[in-house]
């Protein structure tokens, strides 16, 4: 999986290009800690390009936001593919992180903070 | 203290402190809940993944713990890819013993002393109460902070409330009245892990079929 790093504003973007499981998972686990270590706490993640996410790859999130959240952030996702959208609603994660159609919506609702 | 696997701590928190015994209502699911708990543990472990069609493994290093390592070979050496709830079912079926296999290893690691108990002269049992209560008390604790806090819980804490919720072992920290009010949440935090989704659907069905707990999820 690649994955690119862009902050702005307070606000930093990655954008996953590839397959989020075990082999991968920990690669976002590390992009998302070092973002919060540099003092961001919200993050868009583009998943537009991930065409597979397991259990693991939850995981990661699961622990992103955990972390965010305990820094006043949070996290956005946008550009599910369906079958990736499939998992993160049959495991409910719409309750940990905000998800969204559109960069600019999750974004939008991200600086508003509003709850996932 | 030992690290205690998520196995071991679903078998404390089955257990009947007052006789060392797992509590009888929760036998029907009580090798499901153990082998949810070895499959957590080896997914914790980055031994295994798995997504909505099966569970799989990916790396095959022994994790030096032999009911672990068991199972993580007979996933790694299957050559059909199964679901979740069929390996809970498959692994957990006609192992009488597995409940007693828990139960001595955490007396042999202290946290559980051996009695032998003989009654009608020639009958002998052995049970198992706890040496201090500490390792339940712990887990107990970090269940009510997952239900209580409403902040995004932690992988581990996440799937130990998936092993609690389907052995209705809540019951130990929750009244009637306070886990129908905790059930949304309870049933919105065992979702967010497979094998957590997979305990509660193989447990849901015992359940089903012979006789009630205070099961949620």
């Amino acid at each position: 999986m690649d994955i690119t790093s862009h902050i702005e504003a307070g606000l930093a973007t990655l954008t996953l290009d590839g397959r989020l499981d075990f082999a991968t998972s920990r690669v976002l686990e590390k992009a998302a800690a070092d973002i919060l270590d540099g003092g961001t706490h919200r993050i868009l993640i583009d998943m537009a390009a991930v065409p597979y996410v397991s259990s693991a790859g939850l995981r990661a999130i699961l622990v992103a936001a955990k972390a965010a959240q305990a820094t006043g952030g949070g996290i956005a996702i946008h550009g599910l593919q369906p079958m990736v959208a499939d998992v993160f609603i049959t495991s409910g994660f719409g309750q940990i992180v905000i998800l969204a159609e559109t960069g600019a919506e999750a974004r939008d609702r991200l600086l508003a903070g509003k709850a996932a | 203290m030992r690290h205690l696997t998520l196995a071991d701590e679903i078998v404390v928190l089955m257990l009947d402190d007052s006789v060392g015994e797992l509590k009888p209502a929760v036998m029907p699911v009580a090798n499901v809940a153990i082998m949810g708990g070895v499959l957590m543990e080896l997914s914790l472990m980055g031994r295994l993944d798995s997504d909505l069609q099966a569970l799989f493994a990916v790396d095959t290093t022994p994790t030096g713990d032999s009911l672990l390592d068991d199972v993580l070979s007979q996933i790694a050496t299957s050559t059909v890819p199964h679901p979740s709830t069929w390996w809970i079912e498959t692994l957990s079926r006609n192992r009488a013993e597995l409940p007693e296999q828990i139960l001595e290893r955490l007396a042999t690691a202290g946290i559980l002393r051996r009695e032998d108990r003989r009654f009608l002269w020639f009958f002998s049992t052995r049970a198992y109460p706890p040496v201090s209560g500490q390792e339940e008390q712990e887990a107990l604790a970090r269940l009510t902070e997952v239900l209580f806090n409403n902040q995004t819980p932690a992988p581990r804490d996440t799937l130990l409330l998936g092993l609690a919720a389907a052995t209705g072992a809540l019951e130990k920290i929750l009244s009637d009245h306070a886990m129908a009010q905790a059930a949304p949440r309870i049933a919105d935090i065992v979702r967010l892990e497979e094998i957590g989704r997979a305990v509660s659907t193989v447990a849901g069905l015992i359940w089903d079929t012979q006789g009630p707990a205070t099961i949620i999820a």
